[in-house]
């Protein structure tokens, strides 16, 4: 179970004998599992394995001679920051070498230009706070303030406050990428010199190999250094208060406020969402699913349960909360105007005012995930997908009638439609669900739910987050592009050609939906009777 | 006869041409690049036209040249291997307009000023750049990535999903365009990135070198209910980047930027206004112009805050900066201009910047405004070693997105029937080039002559472009001759 000697010893006169191990226990560390996210369920027992070797650079220089090396020896390999996205970023194949980039973890900020330069070791804690320091902020994703920046930003990279803040590939700058191959391409103004402030060119836009809409899970190359924007905040601190766990940002009531709305219906909640966007105001605008309520109030699963307990259908039919986020950009007299256009908004469509605490337990510093293991042990995001506000507010209700069909082993909850919110003033609206269960339970119908709910988005014509490497690219390739996968494959083949960079990622769940037997009765699309990449053992 | 009948089959016989005049019509363009001659013309009506061409174009090695204005100022679409042009022009339907979700959908022939009119009819309008001429594609500016005069964050990079033919012949929407059956499905087509890769970033500044945008869709914004203008006059460039500094990341204004002398002279002469050599004489060196708007909600209310944190800066922090609602010396300007930022040029009316001397070469780039002082100085030195008058270059600086950057452009005039101007003016173009990349200058859309030097600095970039397009045009058909391909 490790790399192949002559292989490890090239690697290890890269970054030193400190900096790499192929110890079973350090080895163990990296399993798939303990983090929560996806876990225990059929791709992860079947796809994932312990790495044999783990290697920890330093510099973008020993990352390329480490991929070169790996191409020499066909050493596969998979790149590693936090490992938060569970079982997708973490090793496929027998003796590949993770490549553990959180020693790459110095960041620089450009105040004046709202950018922020990290290497991948870098987290969103730091990078946050230093910018709320210089009066700029950036988005903290669901992944939590724990978070790899530039993981984040090349797979997901939203929340509450991209109601202002907007695409996450917008906010992607001058980037450094190693490809598969060991080769090194530096994007933006960074072609040309050591100044990453801008993002695309020269000419045709290369950022386009770094994500797709969710994100390649590292098997086009490694992300070395970005420059992120940032963008303008206000100017008063925002004072952490409280103790652990229950801690949060008191805010200065004048220049930033959350308040609560409830609406009489589903439809005037989507229409202040609208109205909203249109009158551009306000940092976010969001509806999230009511049992968060009762994640933000519990200390304990038991505590959970005992809140939860006293929903039902008709308390989550009836549930139409509005959030909203204002900021006072410019100064306390646009925060006041902002609040008049709300209240506006809220007079005409019948929202009522609710209680609100003057502090954000979650998106401006943490946005802290942890509490998503709480009921059961185990979750994932089945779809987290920007498109229009008009899909969004939709979105949901056909992902709860099909969780029914899977309850349990999901968890119950009472049929709720889950989250979404306005992306770039109403221009884009997001939706995502989330399901959660217990790991110790027989999770097939989880991982069946997952594959149908692909199937669904296709027949109901959904843009949906879960492409790529994220379903079975055989499944949603021809109905996506179409054939987007042709011209996936087509440019892994190009850069990859010998498919050492995290396989077999973006065919991974196409190789799962192979493997697992549980999974076959459910597959009923065309996919080559072997899969077009080379095999690993 | 043997091209024209084949295309004939595929577009009907009205819509190709092999005739001298036509294709003299798409052999050169209003850049200093030399002429190339096309084999043929070709005017599809549909995506599936397009693809049908270009397939016929690739089993036959012939090079595509898509063509989607009606004015082209940079040479990319001049045959520089012979080969078809595809000429996008009849494909000039607005396919849909969004009102609830705020956006815009059209085909690649939809020009600024069609695309105007029709949305200004919701209350909606497209985000402009600087008076662009009123029959170019705003499909071809849009992936262009031509810069807007507004400065709002969350206005910017208004593409969202797009249709392509690529270079094949496979017919491919981008974005959350791509879902089975669009546009009858949930999805609206808004969001741009995916599926699988941002395969639309690969279209943006390409020049239609990696295939050809059929149609895109845009995100439209509300027409404000009130706008203000101001202006002021700006001796010292730091000094008013500094003001601009201060008050752009505070989300104040709308559109906002600085344009010298020359510039502000020729647009306000070419739009009546006056004597193009009297009004650049009488012009400060630069003049700063910001707008406010109040929106649809409240409209006096958003105002009046802006104003007042203007005043507020102005008066404690920024003194020497004039800013008022007229130029000293220029009355009824604001009542001319405001209306002007918001439209595009006319296109029954001479393009202004050809009614200085009937040619012009524009040469531009990004950088951080802090610089834009020292760049200035660059140019200045480069045109004095060539003897070129520096009181004849045409300057404005756009700021982006609250100032974090900004666009500088530099525009050389010349007489189009001067052939020694022409190379004169062709020389100092790609010495002021080298000079302003040398110190730092980011040239984000190689044309021309320029695209050699700028690849040439960008070593690894170009050759991952390279490997990149082999994937989507491996037999290089696609516009050849242009960026690194």
């Amino acid at each position: 179970m490790s790399i192949q000697k002559q292989a490890y010893n090239a690697l290890e006169a890269v970054v030193g004998s400190k900096y790499i191990s192929d110890d079973p226990v350090i080895c163990e560390g990296y399993r798939s599992g303990p983090g929560g996210y996806e876990s225990g369920l059929g791709y992860e027992r079947v796809m994932t394995k312990i790495p044999g070797a783990v290697i920890m650079p330093k510099t973008t220089e020993e990352v390329q001679q480490i991929v070169k090396i790996c191409n020499r020896y066909k050493v596969p390999y998979v790149p590693y920051a936090t490992g938060f996205y569970g079982p997708r970023s973490h090793c496929h194949v027998e003796n590949e070498l993770l490549i553990d980039l959180k020693r790459m973890n110095q960041f620089e900020i450009d105040e004046k230009h709202f950018y922020i330069v990290v290497g991948p070791g870098v987290i969103y804690s730091p990078i946050q706070q230093e910018a709320f320091n210089k009066g700029a902020y950036v988005v903290i994703g669901g992944g939590g303030a724990q978070a790899s920046a530039i993981a984040n930003l090349i797979g997901d990279g939203w929340s509450p406050l991209s109601h202002r803040i907007g695409l996450p590939h917008r906010r992607i700058l001058g980037t450094e990428l190693v490809l598969p191959d060991g080769e090194l391409v530096k994007m933006g103004s960074l072609a040309h010199g050591d100044d990453p402030f801008w993002g695309e060119g020269p000419g045709p836009d290369l950022r386009g190999l770094l994500r797709g809409f969710t994100g390649l899970r590292g098997c086009l190359g490694i992300v070395t250094k970005m420059a992120i924007k940032t963008l303008p905040f206000q100017p008063e601190p925002l004072i952490p208060t409280g103790i652990s766990p229950n801690t949060a940002l008191a805010l200065p009531q004048k220049r930033v406020k959350w308040v609560n709305y409830q609406m009489p219906s589903k439809a005037a909640q989507v229409k202040a969402m609208f109205e909203i966007g249109k009158a551009e105001i306000a940092g976010a605008v969001t509806k999230v699913p009511l049992f968060w309520r009762a994640i933000a109030k519990a200390e304990c699963k038991e505590e959970f349960w005992e809140i939860w307990g006293k929903e039902n259908e008709d308390t989550i039919k009836n549930f139409f909360i509005v959030r909203v986020l204002l900021i006072g950009y410019t100064s306390e007299e646009q925060m006041e105007y902002d609040e008049n256009v709300l209240n506006d908004i809220m007079k005409e469509l019948g929202g009522i005012p609710r209680p609100t605490k003057p502090s954000d337990e979650s998106w401006l510093k943490n946005a802290d995930s942890a509490g998503m293991w709480l009921m059961c042990g185990s979750y994932v995001s089945v779809d987290y997908i920007i498109e229009s506000l008009s899909q969004a507010t939709v979105h949901g209700e056909y992902y709860a009638e099909l969780k029914r069909k899977y309850t349990p082993p999901l968890m119950p909850d009472y049929g709720d439609p889950g989250w979404f919110q306005s992306f770039e003033l109403g221009h884009q609206g997001y939706s995502e669900f989330l399901v959660y269960w217990d790991q110790d339970e027989d999770t097939t119908g989880v991982d069946h739910f997952y594959l149908e709910t692909s199937k669904m988005n296709i027949r109901e014509r959904f843009y949906t987050s879960l492409l790529g490497p994220h379903q079975p690219l055989f499944l949603t390739g021809p109905k996506y592009g179409p054939n987007y996968h042709e011209w996936l494959l087509k440019v892994k083949n190009e850069f990859d050609p010998l498919w050492v960079c995290h396989p077999p990622v973006p065919l991974a769940h196409d190789d799962f939906v192979n493997r697992a037997e549980w999974m076959k009765p459910l597959k009923d699309w065309e996919s080559p009777e072997k899969l077009p990449m080379p095999e690993w053992k | 006869m043997r091209i024209k009948n084949e295309l004939a089959k595929i577009v009907g016989k009205d819509y190709v041409s092999e005739s001298m005049e036509d294709r003299v019509k798409y052999s050169r363009d209003e850049s200093l690049l030399p002429p190339g001659i096309p084999d043929a013309v070709v005017w599809p009506g549909s995506a599936e036209e397009v693809s049908k061409v270009v397939v016929w174009c690739n089993e036959k090695d012939i090079p595509v040249v898509p063509v989607s204005s009606k004015v082209h100022f940079y040479g990319c679409t001049i045959p520089k291997q012979g080969g078809i042009v595809v000429d996008l022009g009849r494909m000039n339907k607005i396919l849909e307009i969004d009102t609830e979700n705020r956006l815009a959908r059209f085909e690649a022939g939809v020009t600024w000023e069609q695309l105007v009119e029709e949305l200004e009819k919701k209350g909606l309008r497209p985000i402009l750049p600087l008076l662009p001429p009123g029959n170019r594609s705003v499909l071809t500016d849009t992936l262009e990535r031509e810069v807007s005069t507004n400065i709002v964050y969350d206005y910017g990079e208004p593409m969202q999903s797009a249709e392509v033919v690529w270079p094949t012949g496979e017919i491919f929407r981008c974005g959350s365009a791509s879902v089975n059956g669009f546009p009858d499905s949930k999805s609206r087509g808004a969001n741009p990135s995916g599926p699988g890769l941002d395969f639309y970033r690969f279209l943006q500044q390409a020049q239609g070198t990696m295939g050809i945008v059929t149609w895109i869709s845009i995100k439209a914004e509300n027409i404000p209910k009130i706008d203000k203008i101001f202006f002021a006059p700006v001796e010292d460039l730091a000094y008013a980047q500094d003001f601009l500094y201060r008050i752009l990341p505070r989300r104040i204004g709308q559109e906002c930027l600085l344009l010298n002398n020359v510039d502000f002279a020729a647009i306000l002469s070419a739009k009546g206004f006056g004597d193009f050599d009297v009004l650049r004489a009488k012009l400060p060196p630069w003049t700063l112009i910001l707008t406010i708007s109040g929106l649809i909600r409240r409209p006096e209310e958003k105002i009046a805050y802006e104003e007042k944190f203007l005043n507020q800066v102005l008066t404690h922090e920024f003194q020497k900066m004039a800013l008022t609602d007229n130029l000293p010396g220029f009355p009824g300007l604001g009542r001319l201009l405001m209306p002007m930022l918001r439209r595009p040029w006319p296109s029954n009316l001479p393009y202004w910047k050809s009614t200085v001397k009937g040619g012009f070469q524009n040469l531009f780039f990004i950088t951080k405004p802090n610089q834009t002082p020292m760049f200035m100085e660059i140019m200045e030195m480069v045109a004095s070693r060539y003897g070129y008058p520096i009181a004849d270059i045409g300057s404005y600086i756009q700021p982006i997105e609250h100032n974090r950057a900004c666009q500088v452009e530099f525009t050389f005039f010349y007489d189009p029937d001067d052939d020694v101007e022409k190379a004169f003016i062709g020389d100092l173009y790609i010495d002021a080039a080298k000079a302003l990349m040398n110190e730092g200058a980011f040239f984000t859309r190689p044309y021309g002559k320029l695209a050699s030097i700028i690849y040439d600095r960008a070593a690894n970039y170009t050759m991952t472009l390279k490997r990149l397009k082999k994937v989507f045009d491996p037999k290089n058909i696609m516009n050849p001759g242009n960026l690194c391909f």
